[in-house]
Order: structure tokens, then C-alpha cells, then sequence
């Protein structure tokens, strides 16, 4: 076997060990979060656990359901909110813009992306919330309150603070995510098939639509998978404007809660080492969620680059 | 024997976005079932040429045509013309083979299907003529509604000139069509121009003399932007009036 010269082995160990930081932070942090959850997992098991609606500190009776329904129902309504619209800018920025908007819509989409979420957090309470409250849910109610079925989603006082405000922040938060990674890959499409199609006397909608889009298919699947992790992350923004109330609620006017809400409003108050337990053991919840959507993510972008590359 | 044209050419420049002219006054007849083949160096602007006469360059903006291409009595260049028509008649194989993102059978149907056919039953029998035609056939026959992405580069290259040939356009032009294929596949591609010209009239460009000598009846050598010679194909690599274009044949530059 050839000798290493020194210096390249020794570089080669340093950067393995940089890498291998990663590993164990992420094996750390599970280790800490299913050992300090312990006490709760023993006490109310995992099925319990993510069924039961009760969350109560004073009688120490501790049921994630509400918390996670509140980040599903949350993230559910801002993807709804988001994805058509960042398809609607990537389609725009790469195929409908004249070139000298490009540049400037793109960098100002990243540009979205990069504002802290406790700004959109403090904008949403001072602004957008007083907004809802005054002109937006009322004029819901007014329309869709009257519409059997559906009126149940726009039930109660509009105070602003609640499930659909959180959405709307959040939606704005993910849209940069979307919408720059589907913009990548609406670019990925070779300028020859695009060509092609105009070739065989395509318009330009009919080019998007069958030509661009399923080309992209996979990266748009992995944007949207990317930013699912994110909204189910966001606790900033959310802890402003959500109202931290533990139910299940099918309006969206009411307030609710979220796991990381819950978390970042709860902590200075668990006073037991039960409650504080049940904490930690609502992070490990979303712990695995996170995880699991973004290696969705990332399986849909592995996918997408390896048909480019045939 | 006199020949019908199926295009011809006049006075054409044309600038690309900016100011740098690629074509300068270019006179060309192209006659009716004729393969008629425009060699030159890189960067002659014979690609450029071709693209005009189904007006690709409109995809960019800042392009722009002087002249005239008449094509059943009208110009082809004038502003007034339906791009997407005039497209379905003068239909494009490029270079890399360009299968879309759907079965063979959809690809095949793509263009019908903008054309508005919807009958199931025209289509198929349609699709089925379209890939005889490009003696695809035998091949495809099984996999129809498999990816267009699972068939070969030649297959490929075959496919996309079945799915231009389905829509019974009057000309195809080929840009470089084989430089990217092996030379077996070549030999098919090749066979099937010379085949077609029965029915469609075929203009293409290419970097290979010898494909030019072997398939074409007329051949246009460009240089810079301008046409130096055009004459049956024959007589050009046979004896070429230009001093230019024997040097170029000869394999002196270019």
C-alpha cells in the first residue's frame, strides 16, 4: 500500500472530523430528546401521547394531539396558500417576464427569504393582525360564513390572532422557498426540447404545461417538500399571532397552538419535571416529523438530478 | 424536367438581437421532394438560416429579417403570418434527439393533439403511420405507452421525426440530425431522409460533406454569413465553380 504523504492525511482526518460533528450532533440532540422525554414517554406512551387533546399543566395531564393538529392544520393552509402562488412567480420569472424583470424579481423573492422570522412575527401582530380582524374576516364571514358546510371554517370573533393569520405569515415565509428552488428547476429544462415543442407549433402556455412543468416535476415535489419542513418548523412568526390555546377548533378564526409554540411559550413555565418532560418529549415529536419530510425532500431532489444527469 | 419550389428565398438578411448581421443577402431556391443540404464551416450561419424558415428566431427577442421567403405565394417573414400554422407545416428535428416528457404514443399524438384531433381512433391510427413512416415501427410497437426516455439516441432521433412527420407538414428541416448518433443509427436516419423526400421536402444542415454528398440532390455551401454556391450536389463536390467551396470540399480549411 502506497504511504500517505503526511500533510494530505492529516488534512484528510481534519476534515473527517468536521464531517463527523454533524453525525453526532444530530445523534446527540435525538439522544437528549428521548432521554429527557422519558419520564412523559413512561407515563403516557406514544399512542397516547399524540392522540390525547388534553393538555393540562395543572393536573398534569399532557396530550400532544392539539399541538400537533394546530401545526398540521397551519402548515396545510399556508402550502395551500403558497405553492400555487410560487409556481406562479417560477412561471413568470422563467418563461413570461421580459428579461430586464428577471433579475430583479428573483433577487428580491430571495430577498423574502432572508428577513428574521420574528419580523414577520412582530409585522403580523401590528399589522397584518389589525387587518384580519378589521376588514378581511369579517368580510369572509360576511361571504363564505353564509355557505352551508364551509361556514364552520369562519365561525367565532375575528380578533386576528388566530389559525388563518398564521397561515397567511407563514405562506408569505415559505413562498421565497418554493418559488426559487421550482425557478431552478423550471431552468433545468433544455432550451432544445422547450424548442421543439415551439417547433411543432406549441404556444407558450402549452409549452409550460407540457413540456416545463413535467420536466420539473420532481424539483417543484422537492421545493414544496423543503418548505413543508420549514413551516413545520417556524415558531417565531407563529408565536405572535397564533394565540398559544390548546383545542381542536375547525375555524380558522379561533386561536390555536402549535408544537413549536408551545415549546417556546411553555419553557419558563414548567414548573414539574412531568410538564418539563412533556416538553421535551413534544420537541422529539417534531424531531422525527421534520425529519421525515425533509429526507422526502431530499429523496424527490436525489430523483430529479439523476434523471437530469442521464 | 422543370422542378416545383416549395420555398424560395430572397434578398434575406438577418441581424440577431443587437447588431451583428449573420446572413447576408441570401438568394435560395428550394425545390419540392428535393433533400436539399447547406454545409460550411462552424458559424456560417447556415443553423441560422434554416431557423428562419420556421421563424425559431422569433423565440428571442431584439431578432430580426430583411427579405423575403415565399412559401405557397406568401411571405413567410412578414409580420402578419400565424407562427403556430406556419410551424405545423414547416416542422424541425434538431440535433440532440428532443423526446418530451411523456409516453412514445403522446409524443407522437402531441402535435395532432394541438392541431385539436381528439378521436382516440384517428389518433392511434395516425401514430401508427407516423412511426411506419419513420421505420420505428417494428421497435416501438410494444412499448407505446412506455417513456419516450426509455428508447435509444437513435430510436430517439427516429421518434422525433415520426412525431414531426404525424402532423404531415410540407417541409422538415434537420439541423445537424445525426452528429450526435453512432454510426449505425446515422445509417438509419439517413436511409429514412431519402426515403421521405417522397412526401415532404427536406432541407439540412450538416457538418458531414460525405452525408451531404451521399443524401442530398442540391447543395448550398455557406461562408460568413453568405451563400458562395448552390447546385446539384453532384456537380458541387464534383466540379464546384467556386474556388472557395473546392478548397472547403477538398478539406483544405474549414
Amino acid at each position: 500500500m502506497k504511504r500517505k504523504n503526511p500533510f494530505d492525511l492529516s488534512f484528510s482526518l481534519l476534515t473527517a472530523a468536521a464531517s463527523a460533528t454533524v453525525l453526532l450532533l444530530i445523534a446527540g440532540i435525538f439522544i437528549i430528546l428521548v432521554k429527557e422525554s422519558s419520564l412523559s414517554i413512561e407515563k403516557f406512551g406514544i399512542y397516547k401521547f399524540i392522540t390525547a387533546v388534553d393538555w393540562n399543566p395543572v393536573k398534569e395531564i399532557f396530550g400532544a394531539a392539539t399541538s400537533i393538529y394546530g401545526t398540521f392544520i397551519t402548515t396545510f393552509i399556508a402550502m395551500l396558500i403558497a405553492i400555487p402562488t410560487a409556481i406562479g412567480i417560477a412561471i413568470f420569472v422563467t418563461e413570461a417576464a421580459p428579461n430586464f424583470l428577471k433579475g430583479p424579481i428573483g433577487a428580491a423573492i430571495e430577498l423574502l427569504a432572508a428577513i428574521p422570522s420574528i419580523i414577520y412575527g412582530m409585522w403580523g401582530l401590528f399589522t397584518l393582525a389589525p387587518l384580519m380582524s378589521r376588514y378581511i374576516e369579517p368580510a369572509l364571514q360576511k361571504t363564505l360564513g353564509d355557505v352551508p358546510v364551509i361556514n364552520v371554517l369562519f365561525q367565532g370573533t375575528p380578533m386576528g390572532i388566530d389559525i388563518l393569520t398564521s397561515s397567511l405569515i407563514l405562506s408569505i415565509m415559505i413562498i421565497p422557498f418554493t418559488a426559487s428552488i421550482s425557478r431552478d428547476s423550471f431552468n433545468l429544462t433544455p432550451a432544445v426540447v422547450k424548442e421543439s415543442a415551439y417547433a411543432m407549433g406549441a404556444t407558450k402556455w402549452e409549452v409550460i404545461k407540457n413540456i416545463v412543468l413535467p420536466y420539473s416535476k420532481l424539483g417543484v415535489f422537492g421545493g414544496i417538500a423543503l418548505s413543508l419542513g420549514r413551516a413545520l418548523g417556524e415558531t417565531m412568526a407563529v408565536a405572535f399571532v397564533l394565540g398559544n390555546k390548546h383545542h381542536i377548533t375547525a375555524s380558522l378564526l379561533d386561536p390555536a397552538s402549535t408544537i413549536t409554540v408551545t415549546l417556546a411559550n411553555e419553557f419558563t413555565e414548567a414548573d414539574t419535571d412531568l410538564y418539563l418532560s412533556s416538553l421535551f418529549y413534544l420537541a422529539l415529536v417534531l424531531f422525527v416529523l421534520s425529519f421525515v419530510v425533509l429526507a422526502a425532500a431530499k429523496f424527490f431532489l436525489f430523483r430529479a438530478e439523476r434523471r437530469h444527469s442521464r | 424536367m422543370t422542378e416545383q419550389m416549395e420555398l424560395e428565398v430572397r434578398n434575406l438578411h438577418f441581424y440577431y438581437s443587437g447588431t451583428t448581421q449573420a446572413l447576408k443577402n441570401i438568394n435560395l431556391p428550394i425545390h419540392k421532394n428535393n433533400v436539399t443540404a447547406l454545409i460550411g464551416p462552424s458559424g456560417c450561419g447556415k443553423t441560422t438560416l434554416l431557423r428562419c424558415f420556421n421563424r425559431m428566431h422569433d423565440l428571442y427577442p431584439g431578432n430580426r429579417y430583411e427579405g423575403e421567403i415565399l412559401h405557397e405565394g406568401s411571405n413567410i417573414l412578414s409580420d402578419d403570418i400565424d407562427l403556430i400554422s406556419l410551424r405545423s407545416k414547416i416542422g424541425m428535428v434538431f440535433q440532440k434527439p428532443t423526446p418530451f416528457p411523456m409516453t412514445i404514443f403522446e409524443n407522437i399524438a402531441y402535435g395532432l393533439k394541438l392541431k385539436g384531433i381528439k378521436k382516440r381512433a384517428e389518433l392511434a391510427e395516425r401514430v401508427e403511420n407516423a412511426l411506419k413512416h419513420a421505420a420505428l415501427w417494428n421497435e416501438a410497437k410494444d412499448k407505446l405507452h412506455a417513456s419516450a426516455y426509455d428508447l435509444s439516441g437513435g430510436q430517439q432521433q427516429r421518434l422525433v421525426i415520426a412525431r414531426a412527420l404525424a402532423v404531415e407538414p410540407d417541409v422538415l428541416l434537420f439541423d445537424e440530425p445525426t452528429s450526435a448518433l453512432d454510426p449505425i443509427s446515422t445509417g438509419k436516419i439517413e436511409e429514412l431522409i431519402m426515403h421521405l423526400k417522397n412526401d415532404v421536402t427536406i432541407i439540412i444542415v450538416t457538418h458531414n460533406m460525405q452525408q451531404a454528398a451521399r443524401i442530398s440532390d442540391k447543395t448550398g455551401f455557406m461562408m460568413l454569413g453568405e451563400l458562395v454556391e448552390f447546385d446539384v450536389t453532384n456537380r458541387m463536390f464534383t466540379a464546384p465553380s467556386e474556388k472557395l467551396t473546392e478548397d472547403y470540399i477538398t478539406g483544405r480549411f474549414g
